[in-house]
């Protein structure tokens, strides 16, 4: 293991009266190793050898085959299903994440404008639904309620996209401390100058809370790329009816562990880390466009 | 849950697993492993004939766990492939070729007729564990197709109940009427055009089968054209639930149509009318399927089978607790009718003295028939898992009027001739 030798505790050397006591540099991966440990065995090394199975045959119970780049053709050539899945994701992603916003903006603004009434109250109650959100009895429930939609191809994903949204409490809480950041005294000369609330709104809110906008943006995204719990409860694990729920995730983990093509499973996995890599980086290339920093001018 | 951390996570722990097997000895004990699925009740009387096992054979300790069937295959297939397999492993019938074919289960042919005790059993019923001349499984009970329906709408709408020689026909009528006849807030039947299971026993009937010996599709295109035609047939008359209750037959006995009394009759599996039972206590009988010929088209089909791995360490031990648990008198009446039918006809015969509740009703469907049913076919091939789930999927788009019939065929027929490859 090349850590080990890093892990040793340093000697400690007799420190100079007078001088700034001498932080042995050694001790931060002594402590830091645990989590290098998790890190290496159960992310980095797991994935160098998902990349590998990406390339095979593997069907879980005997080795491997290699097969170049047969799983990728496969994909984007002869694989209806795969291009359903992706559909499906896209337009999943392309409803909730600005819905979910959305809402969190909407009631962060309404909570911050209560100031100190309450806000605690139902800054955490509006929170519950997130604490509550990668659980299946909470997907099972939602199931029930929207019994019909869910059977219907045509307002499945809806339901969805709706579970989703009513998640919103992580992002809502990080625009309140967003909004309570931005100084009062900008909103008081605006209310001077005779600017009305929409006008205030447009012209120091979202400026001024355009970063943390574009951080809750950018995670929001990420995430619904990698949406799976809602999606399989609420199927059934099937992504049905008519393959209108099939997310990507969904169907990656159907190709691996129940039809037992881990090398296929694998290979879209990696697509979908590039895709996602791909996209987070376009959104910080518009970012310089529409996100203002307080420190420029 | 992140995708390509799911697959990191199962791929580090094969890997972390695979140094250590299962197995270990202690104390001059061998220690084996004992999974399947099922619900509390069966646990309840496994554990019980597991635990008279092991205090017959004191050298012997089994640990035993169990998981629902959504989750069971996902969890052994994941064991299997981290070294980590259990030593003793209950089966199923669609997934006996997944596993067999890929040199996963024991070959126990050296055993059969010596360790595993065979001479009161039927022996044409031994050949379902049967794959390529090697018996990979013993099956653990044995259940058939079958029509669950209520009587009481039946009785309500003045229609005969389902008996053999009834045809397609009639059924459609009868469920016509008594679809009417609730104002259409009861279906006369579940639509079954998307249910693989319902497809195999109707190509019986027509004198083919889902799948050759050797594994290719026993029926054309046309076959399957004509079975989705008979379902829209029925959905046409006004005979069949609507579109958005097509997907929840994927679910429990309890969850179906007709364990929510939206439907009067259902094609279903004798051996789930306890689950039936559970949610309409008494309210439902079984009958035999239509046909159109002289065949019913049901089969003695193994409701599950019961392998040992082969990776085992321990395979005498093993043997002796899959021998026990099919061959022991007392295993039998601890065990009763919870898998189905009883492999053994002895501890079949002794269980049906003193039958009770839905235990009763599935005997004596099985009786009824007994005479028609036919002897099962070799398991179905790798890939008919996909195919099952393919086949409920284009049903689906028929129904829903994505795809005409012609079009959900040809595409069936592309993906299954891809999964069967």
């Amino acid at each position: 293991m090349v850590l080990a030798e890093r892990v040793h505790p340093a000697p400690v050397k007799p420190v100079a009266e007078g001088a700034p006591p001498r932080r042995p540099r050694n001790v931060a991966y002594l402590f830091l190793g645990p989590w290098l440990l998790g890190a290496i065995g159960l992310t980095v090394a797991p994935m160098v050898v998902s990349l590998y199975l990406s390339f095979t045959d593997y069907d879980l119970f005997n080795s491997p085959r290699w097969i170049g780049l047969d799983n990728y053709l496969k994909l984007f050539g002869d694989d209806p299903r795969y291009l359903q899945s992706v559909g499906v994701t896209l337009r999943y992603v392309a409803w909730s994440v600005p819905m979910k916003l959305v809402l969190a903006l909407a009631v962060a603004l309404l909570l911050n404008s209560l100031r100190g009434k309450g806000q605690a109250f139902f800054r955490s109650a509006f929170y519950a639904p997130s604490l509550l959100g990668a659980s299946v009895g909470l997907a099972l429930a939602w199931r029930a309620i929207f019994d019909t939609w869910v059977d219907t191809p045509d307002h499945a994903l809806i339901t969805i996209v709706l579970l989703s949204a009513w998640q919103f409490g992580a992002p809502m809480v990080i625009f309140l401390a967003g909004l309570q950041q931005i100084p009062r005294d900008l909103f008081d000369a605006a209310a001077v100058d005779g600017a009305g609330w929409w006008r205030r709104l447009w012209s120091i809110t979202l400026p001024m809370l355009s970063p943390v906008l574009f951080f809750n943006l950018v995670l929001e995204t990420i995430h619904a790329f990698q949406a799976f719990t809602q999606a399989f409860v609420v199927s059934g694990g099937r992504g049905g009816p008519a393959d209108s729920t099939l997310f990507y995730t969904l169907y990656l983990y159907e190709r691996g562990f129940t039809e037992f093509r881990m090398g296929y499973a694998s290979a879209m996995a990696w697509v979908l880390l590039v895709a996602i890599a791909l996209i987070t980086a376009v959104l910080f290339r518009t970012s310089r466009y529409w996100v203002f920093y307080g420190d420029e001018r | 849950m992140k995708a390509h951390k799911v697959v990191g996570l199962v791929l580090g722990a094969v890997f972390l697993a695979s140094g250590c097997g299962g197995g270990s000895a202690s104390g001059g004990q061998t220690e084996i492993r004992f999974i399947w699925w099922g619900n509390d009740n069966r646990a309840k009387v496994t554990n019980e004939a597991v635990r008279l096992f092991e205090s017959r054979n004191t050298d012997i300790k089994v640990s035993t766990s169990f998981q629902n069937f959504q989750n069971y295959f996902e969890k052994l297939s994941t064991e299997i492939a981290g070294g980590n397999a259990p030593d003793v492993i209950q089966m199923d019938y669609r997934y006996l070729n997944e596993y067999a074919g890929r040199n996963v289960l024991l070959d126990l042919t050296p055993y059969v007729g010596k360790e595993i005790r065979t001479a009161d059993w039927d022996q044409g019923f031994i050949g379902s564990g049967k794959l390529r001349g090697k018996q990979v499984a013993m099956p653990l009970a044995q259940n058939s197709t079958t029509i669950v329906y209520d009587p009481k709408l039946f009785e309500a709408a003045g229609v005969k109940a389902p008996e053999i020689g009834w045809t397609w026909a009639d059924y459609k009528e009868t469920a016509a009427r008594i679809q009417a006849g609730t104002g259409g807030k009861i279906a006369g039947s579940t639509d079954f055009g998307g249910t693989e299971d319902v497809f195999e026993t109707w190509l019986r009937q027509r004198g083919k089968t889902l799948y050759t010996d050797d594994g290719k599709p026993g029926y054309t295109r046309d076959d399957l054209k004509a079975f989705w035609q008979l379902s829209k047939d029925f959905r046409d008359a006004k005979a069949t639930t609507p579109a958005e209750l097509v997907t929840t037959l994927n679910a429990g006995a309890e969850q179906t149509p007709m364990g929510k009394k939206l439907s009067a009759s259902e094609h279903s599996y004798d051996s789930l009318y306890g689950g039936y039972n559970t949610v309409r206590p008494d309210e439902l009988k079984l009958g035999p399927y239509p046909s159109d010929s002289k065949v019913l088209g049901s089969y003695r089909k193994p409701s599950q089978l019961i392998s040992a791995s082969a990776r085992t360490k321990n395979k005498e031990a093993a043997v002796k607790l899959i021998d026990f648990l099919l061959n022991d008198p007392d295993a039998g009446k601890i065990l009763g009718a919870n898998r189905g039918l009883p492999a053994n006809l002895k501890i079949r015969e002794a269980v049906a003295q003193n039958l009770s509740g839905a235990d009763k009703v599935v005997f004596e469907y099985q009786k009824s028939v007994d005479a028609k049913l036919g002897d099962a076919p070799a398991a179905p091939p790798k890939g008919d898992g996909a195919i099952y789930k393919l086949m409920q999927r284009k049903h689906e788009e028929i129904v829903f009027g994505r795809k005409t019939i012609d079009q959900a065929v040809e595409e069936f027929w592309r993906d299954a001739e891809e999964a069967l490859k």
